[in-house]
């Protein structure tokens, strides 16, 4: 079965309608870019797969629970879907160190020892060994959206998703980030990126999903999107995001 | 985290024993309440013993007739309040026998006759009513000389000014903000005795006579024992001993407080005791209510940010409420009204009574200002935790409460300074903290400037050291 299935989802802000019944699949092990223009609602999507909003209609199934599922405990789901922000969202009170460590030992998946254990063996992997006493706003951006990355990781999910990660990074950062990203890929991770990244798309994705006003337009491989679109509405956002 | 759950029933457990000792202490003793300014009938005299015409009689009374009670020094007025209330029960306070009173007290035969004179600034030029119009008159609320100056007031066209204790009253006409009080003539010749800058001018007016007082219907036994050892008293003439002792000697030779110890010094450490002992009060009262008020704000804060409509609403009303009432009026609502509305005889001591007053005040500020502090912490600091599959408590006490309540620190800071302050506010119900603890020395020695500045300067230490202890702790947190 698919890792996420998404079936007629709608979600409403009181009158304003964002999202206005998406359908998608996501397979083990896939790669999946989602584009579109600002305000498309794509951070809602996204928000409605680890239940940081409610949908208001449709169903989301992840890993096999279903989240409209009463019965469904939020916070097993949660465990198993790593989430990294735009604005990185570090715990500014803690150390790069117990921000990794904070999950998994209060959720007692691992001893205080284990955690910080696999803690730097996370950060070696995001190449920031050299960080882990360190607080979090003496990181540069770059630095911390990959503390962020590896926080995630401390759970060990099965599926990340991420919401723009490298938005509101300077441009020099933008590569670190993004190399952590495809050894992700690379390992086999499910992924669900949102992004303006249109060449890590292109070299990463197995599927990418253009949005536009609430409605998944157009899917389908990275040539088929960024070569040959057949809407009007995607020619012309890739021509604005190419020529920027 | 299981160390401070200890110490929460800890500190209910020892609340719910004080209500029971409270409770029981008073079931077997009789507790008469008394007036703390009111010599020489009451006045408190060094070392915080209180001493008077009405604290003798009614030591020699119940010797002759076999009964114990425990004092309660509290102001006149508020004495009578718990007459009716039915927290005390009896008032010994150079009380007069109306008839309203009657309807709402049952008096005991007088023990004592006295008048209403009029008093004025020693260099004043006022010499009887007629001077009056026009000029204000200083009056203590519910006694009788009030009473008696209210019946002239349209005659003589002056205006009223009131006081809870007869020392704020003289000074008022001493330093010129009134022009004239009235006070019962035993009263005010043993002030002006004792150093008061007043001068009688009118003779004895609606000549009244002092009554032990219990609520109506209630104590029948009491007030039984109480003429039975009048007579008795009067007869042998230890009676006329006491009257004499007070009204034919000077105060120094009754407090114990020679003429020499009128320097500043001098009154501080003749006094040292009883400023020692209020000011242990005061410090008791503001620990104990930073604690439980911070307790209270805590659970106020969190409950304010809860996501659903109910905690929020809970938290605001409650905030709401308890902010938006004079400290006094809750004070007086939880020692008095409260204990009137359930009935039973059920009592409150005053301590405790006070510690509720200020959690529920001083916890509905700090309510408001923690929740204000968690509000503040980045929204996405919530999504994070959550992301990671932390239950929203947990994410509450890991992530946004350590960094909401540093936010905080300064507001707490400010808020147990406050309290501090507070605590002088409950000398209304009795307690006898710092602040009361100055009223009472002035009682006797009449030194108003010089406690005042004593009492002054001891809150700004205390408050000095509270504060860097307070920085000291916000530079290790931070
Ligand atoms: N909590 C909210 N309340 C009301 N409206 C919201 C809320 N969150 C999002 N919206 C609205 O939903 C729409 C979609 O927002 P969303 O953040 O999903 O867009 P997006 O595609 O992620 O845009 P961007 O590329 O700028 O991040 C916007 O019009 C936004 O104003
Ligand atoms: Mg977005």
């Amino acid at each position: 079965m698919a890792k996420v299935i998404v079936k007629d989802l709608h979600k409403s802000y009181a009158d304003n309608e964002v999202l206005k019944g998406l359908n998608l699949e996501v397979q083990d092990n896939e790669v999946v870019c989602m584009i579109g223009p600002s305000g498309s609602g794509k951070s809602t999507f996204l928000r409605c797969l680890n239940d940081l909003e409610v949908p208001t209609e449709g169903q989301v199934v992840i890993s096999g629970y279903d989240l409209s599922d009463k019965g469904t405990n939020i916070n097993l789901v949660r465990e198993n879907i790593g989430m990294v922000f735009q604005h990185f969202n570090l715990f500014p009170h803690l150390s790069v160190l117990q921000n990794i460590t904070l999950a998994p030992t209060q959720l007692k998946k691992s001893s205080q020892e284990d955690a910080e254990k696999m803690a730097r063996d996370l950060l070696a992997t995001v190449g920031l060994s050299d960080k882990a006493d360190a607080m979090p706003k003496s990181l540069s951006g770059g630095q911390k959206q990959r503390v962020a990355i590896a926080r995630a990781l401390a759970m060990h999910p099965k599926i990340m998703l991420f919401d723009e990660p490298t938005s509101a990074l300077d441009p020099e950062m933008v590569g670190d980030v993004l190399d952590v990203m495809k050894k992700l890929a690379a390992d086999g991770m499910t992924m669900i990126v949102v992004t303006h990244e249109m060449g890590f798309a292109k070299e990463v994705a197995d599927r990418v999903v253009f949005m536009a006003d609430g409605q998944i337009q157009e899917s389908g491989k990275p040539d088929e999107i960024f070569n040959h679109p057949q809407s009007p509405r995607l020619q012309d956002f890739l021509d604005k995001v190419i020529n920027v | 985290m299981k160390k401070w759950q200890v110490e929460v029933v800890m500190l209910l457990a020892a609340l719910g024993s004080w209500f029971v000792v409270g409770t029981r202490a008073q079931a077997k003793t009789y507790t008469i309440a008394t007036d703390t300014t009111f010599a020489p009938f009451e006045f408190q005299a060094k070392g915080g013993t209180y001493k008077g015409i009405d604290i003798d009689i009614l030591k020699a009374i119940s010797k002759r007739e076999h009964f114990t009670y425990q004092l309660k020094a509290i102001s006149f007025g508020a004495a009578v309040q718990q007459l009716s209330a039915d927290q005390v029960d009896g008032v010994i306070a150079g009380m007069n026998i109306t008839p309203e009173r009657k309807q709402t007290f049952d008096f005991s035969n007088p023990y004592y006759t006295s008048g209403v004179v009029m008093a004025v600034a020693k260099g004043s030029k006022i010499k009887s009513f007629s001077d009056l119009k026009g000029k204000t008159v200083a009056l203590k609320t519910g006694t009788a000389a009030a009473t008696y100056a209210k019946t002239l007031q349209s005659k003589y066209g002056f205006k009223i000014k009131y006081f809870n204790d007869s020392n704020n009253m003289y000074n008022d006409v001493k330093v010129g903000n009134s022009d004239a009080c009235f006070e019962d003539y035993p009263v005010m010749s043993y002030g002006i005795k004792n150093g008061i800058a007043l001068k009688i001018v009118s003779k004895q007016y609606a000549a009244g006579d002092y009554g032990f007082a219990v609520k109506k219907g209630k104590n029948a036994e009491l007030l039984k024992k109480f003429n039975a050892g009048l007579k008795e008293i009067k007869a042998d003439g230890t009676y006329k001993k006491i009257v004499d002792k007070y009204l034919h000697s000077s105060e120094s030779s009754l407090t114990g407080e020679t003429a020499s110890s009128r320097t500043f010094v001098g009154l501080f450490t003749q006094n040292l005791g009883t400023i020692g002992s209020g000011l242990w009060m005061t410090l008791e009262l503001t620990v104990i209510s930073i604690i439980l008020a911070t307790i209270l704000g805590l659970a106020l804060g969190v409950l304010g940010v809860m996501p659903g409509k109910i905690g929020p609403a809970i938290s605001s009303t409650i905030i709401y409420i308890f902010r938006g009432m004079p400290l006094m009026v809750l004070a007086f609502f939880i020692y008095i009204g409260f204990p009137d509305l359930i009935g039973h005889g059920f009592k409150i001591p005053a301590f405790v009574a006070g510690m509720i007053t200020l959690m529920l005040n001083e916890g509905a500020y700090t309510g408001a200002f923690v929740k204000g502090g968690f509000a503040a912490v980045d929204d996405g600091q919530m999504e994070a935790a959550r992301s990671l599959g932390l239950p929203y408590w947990k994410a509450m006490r890991k992530v946004i409460m350590p960094q909401g309540i540093r936010i905080m620190i300064p507001s707490f800071i400010n808020q147990f300074i406050i309290t501090l302050k507070d605590t002088s506010i409950l000398s209304v119900i009795g307690i006898v903290e710092l602040t009361q603890t100055g009223t009472l020395i002035i009682a006797r020695n009449f030194e108003g400037f010089k406690i005042w500045l004593m009492i002054a300067i001891i809150y700004l230490i205390i408050i000095t050291l509270l504060t860097w202890l307070s920085n000291w702790v916000q530079r290790r947190i931070n």
